[in-house]
């Protein structure tokens, strides 16, 4: 069979670079089809209307959108989220949402991998071990740290990971004053306050610059290229070697395969909306886990009658957000000694401090159990939200005339605001998963993918005792109006599962090298393939894990 | 940034019930265009324009965005605290933002509707055009109309505006000189958008 390609891959951000890369290197010709545009560093800039109130880097939700499932008390109540606002885009350009991360890089930890083994199963959840350890994944997540770029600073804990390097390869970015603040009050608790690595170089290499210290990058394109995105670390170089094709605007609809099982081709709609198909020996899907499902469902064939790796109905099934919660306290410049003051105000170095001693928690009423990761953080800068947050008195009344403008100066000058962000395990449940909607289609006549986003319990609980440890440490630095809390209310931006694997096809879709199961040339690299999340941002486990399959397919062709 | 659901905004008491019906009374496709002075827009002539124009261009104001510039003036009154309405440009600004794309249609919709609503409460209530009443006439119409759903809706919306006009990058016809992130110190990072990479630009890439 004549081929255009040797490998396609369907989605471009931190799925799908590392395969790219590692092909191109190893000589192999790859196509990245992307349904957005290729933006670059030019095209990056600080406004808050393109990123965040217009959303520039995602689609018209009139154009394309998900169906959201939500628990209410007599079921599920199903909402396209082009009538409810509800944005489940997370940037659709070339490199991904990657570009529009903050690069909060943790690896997940050796009990992550068989947390069902560790912590024993919980009823309503489908806890399971993963088909690898952490040892068979450590290679690739320091590949990680020496390519994409992560720096930070590693100290000794109860919870560090097993490393087979001393240290992160470029230094920790710079911190304010702050961060002394949470060192000395988690040390009065009796508490170790970490570094946090960032996936954000604190000096130049690998061809990138620096970071300049411009305080925004969640939500906002790295206008310097420091920020290790899928694009700027990865794509430009596998481009480089001649061999990467980046072809943007492409929307891939569905995979065809044939009577065996194989796929044989990618069936895309260009800008104009034309049909094209592209061929190849091997086919790579990576559009992030919503839409992974979706694509593999949306393409039956004659070994494939229920979509793609489906015909044990798993495609979809158990998808994972990340549980948790988040808060914030108030430092006033007036209640600080000046040289305090002015230290505080100090804009551009990060906080970066994260807690991980109630990564086990000895819970009273359930026991030994999972816990999760804390990071704080400076509130992000965004101004215009940060506003729209002041037009309201305590009782929701509107506010307006000097009464507004005096709070609106007070809010934006008065102190800084901390903020804390609980990440810990989404359990895997029958009520979270992927499928396609009967009625709801997108632009190209495809039907958009609904999702149901039911959270077990257990996840507040754990949520909760992480975010009381965070507000302690709020207090105890003297921090004012502490607020917060958990929520079962999915983060879209933190995302993965719905293709897991495993080495039983029965319950799992992608063998342990990420094969689907039933059609032998075709892989899933993006974070599809977690059983469990972790108690972490997923970035770095995305790319060690992809960074793994693409070696797997340079060793297979 | 963790992302999570929008809160949904604070629904006003049901007590208000009676102002929400007047306030809703008034047929929402009855538009008139009434020619008004061009004095209130004249100055405000932008030095860029998004590809594409504004329905209506500065300098031919019609009465709605008359009222709409009276009520954000209003809202954010010349105060002697920091820059208002007027001088962040927050009328033309708007009238800018509704021809850019992914403007929300429905909210474009809803403010323009918003003027003749309150120009014919303020008849009913106070025997003159809006534009016609005093100060202290005009805060008593928009805490009536803050008590319905859709006049809280409107108030909140061209409040979200107005802070857009306020803290967005100049190259969008707001915030002249960067004079909304002067008075509230707030630093915008950089680099900032110009006229070669605007959000519409960026969609047609």
């Amino acid at each position: 069979m004549t081929t255009d390609y040797d490998v396609c891959i369907v989605g471009s951000g931190a799925g799908a670079a590392p395969v790219a890369w590692q092909l191109a290197r190893a000589g192999h010709h790859v196509l990245v089809l992307e349904k957005g545009p290729w933006l670059t560093e030019r095209d990056f800039c600080k406004d808050e209307l393109a990123c965040c109130r217009r959303g520039a880097y995602t689609p018209d939700l009139a154009d394309e959108q998900h169906v959201i499932e939500e628990p209410v008390e007599a079921g599920w109540q199903a909402t396209p989220t082009g009538e409810s606002g509800w944005d489940f885009w997370n940037g659709n350009v070339v490199g991904g949402s990657s570009n529009f991360m903050s690069g909060y890089f943790y690896r997940l930890k050796p009990l992550d991998f068989r947390l069902r083994s560790e912590f024993g199963p919980i009823e309503g959840a489908n806890v399971a071990d993963w088909p690898i350890t952490y040892e068979e994944l450590e290679p690739w997540y320091t590949l990680v740290e020496q390519v994409v770029g992560i720096s930070g600073r590693v100290v000794k804990h109860r919870f560090l990971e097993p490393r087979s390097t001393p240290d992160f390869p470029h230094p920790p970015l710079a911190e304010n004053v702050i961060s002394q603040w949470i060192d000395a009050a988690c040390e009065r608790l009796g508490w170790q306050a970490l570094p946090t690595p960032r996936a954000i170089l604190s000096q130049p290499a690998h061809e990138r610059k620096s970071c300049s210290y411009s305080i925004f990058c969640g939500s906002y394109g790295c206008s310097t290229g420091a920020k290790g995105s899928a694009r700027a670390a990865l794509l430009d170089q596998a481009v480089a070697t001649g061999r990467c094709h980046i072809r943007p605007h492409a929307k891939v609809n569905r995979l065809i395969s044939d009577a065996r099982g194989r796929v044989i081709a990618a069936e895309y709609a260009d800008r104009e909306g034309r049909r094209q198909r592209v061929r190849a020996k091997i086919f790579v899907v990576a559009c992030q886990a919503i839409e992974t499902a979706r694509l593999l469902l949306a393409s039956p064939g004659p070994k494939h009658p229920h979509g793609l790796g489906n015909n044990r109905g798993q495609v979809g099934r158990n998808l994972l957000f990340s549980a948790g919660g988040s808060g914030e306290g108030t430092f006033r410049y007036a209640r600080l000694p000046e040289r305090e003051a002015r230290a505080l105000r100090q804009r551009g170095p990060f906080v970066n401090r994260g807690l991980q001693h109630g990564y086990v928690i000895e819970h009273p009423r359930l026991g030994r159990i999972k816990g999760g990761t804390t990071d704080f953080l400076f509130r992000h800068p965004n101004a215009i939200t940060r506003a729209n947050d002041l037009k309201r008195d305590e009782h929701g009344a509107l506010i307006w005339g000097t009464a507004l403008k005096r709070r609106l100066h007070a809010g934006f000058t008065e102190g800084r605001h901390l903020r804390y962000e609980v990440f810990c395990d989404w359990l895997p449940t029958d009520n979270c998963f992927v499928q396609l909607d009967g009625q709801v289609k997108d632009k190209w006549g495809m039907p958009v993918a609904r999702v149901r986003v039911g959270y077990h319990p257990h996840d507040l609980e754990v949520g909760e005792v992480l975010s009381q440890q965070a507000q302690a440490v709020l207090r105890e630095m003297g921090a004012e109006d502490i607020r917060g809390g958990v929520s079962g209310s999915p983060p879209p931006n933190l995302v993965a599962g719905g293709c897991r694997f495993g080495t039983d096809p029965a319950t799992a879709v992608l063998d342990p090298d990420c094969r689907v199961f039933d059609a032998p040339n075709l892989y899933v690299s993006d974070g599809s393939f977690m059983p469990t999340g972790g108690s972490v941002p997923y970035t770095w486990t995305i790319y060690a894990n992809a960074f793994r399959v693409g070696q797997k397919i340079v060793d297979e062709l | 940034m963790r992302r999570n659901r929008p809160v949904p905004e604070p629904r006003p008491p049901a007590a208000f019930a009676e102002a929400h019906a007047a306030w809703q009374a008034h047929p929402v496709s009855r538009r008139r265009f009434l020619k008004g002075a061009g004095a209130l827009f004249g100055g405000l002539m932008l030095p860029w324009l998004p590809e594409g124009a504004i329905a209506e261009a500065p300098g031919k104001p019609d009465r709605k965005w008359q009222i709409i510039a009276l009520v954000q003036q209003h809202l954010f009154p010349d105060d002697g605290n920091g820059p208002d309405a007027k001088t962040i440009r927050a009328a033309a600004y708007l009238q800018q933002a509704m021809a850019l794309p992914r403007f929300p249609a429905e909210e474009r919709d809803f403010i323009l509707q918003g003027p003749e609503w309150l120009d014919d409460l303020a008849r009913q209530d106070h025997g003159a055009a809006y534009v016609k009443l005093d100060a202290a006439s005009r805060e008593t119409l928009l805490h009536r109309i803050a008590r319905s759903e859709a006049g809280d809706q409107w108030l909140s919306l061209l409040l979200l505006y107005i802070f857009e006009a306020l803290l967005t990058a100049p190259v969008y016809g707001g915030n002249p000189g960067g004079i909304g992130w002067a008075w509230l110190e707030h630093d915008p990072g950089f680099p900032l958008p110009t006229a070669a990479n605007t959000y519409d630009r960026i969609l047609k890439k």
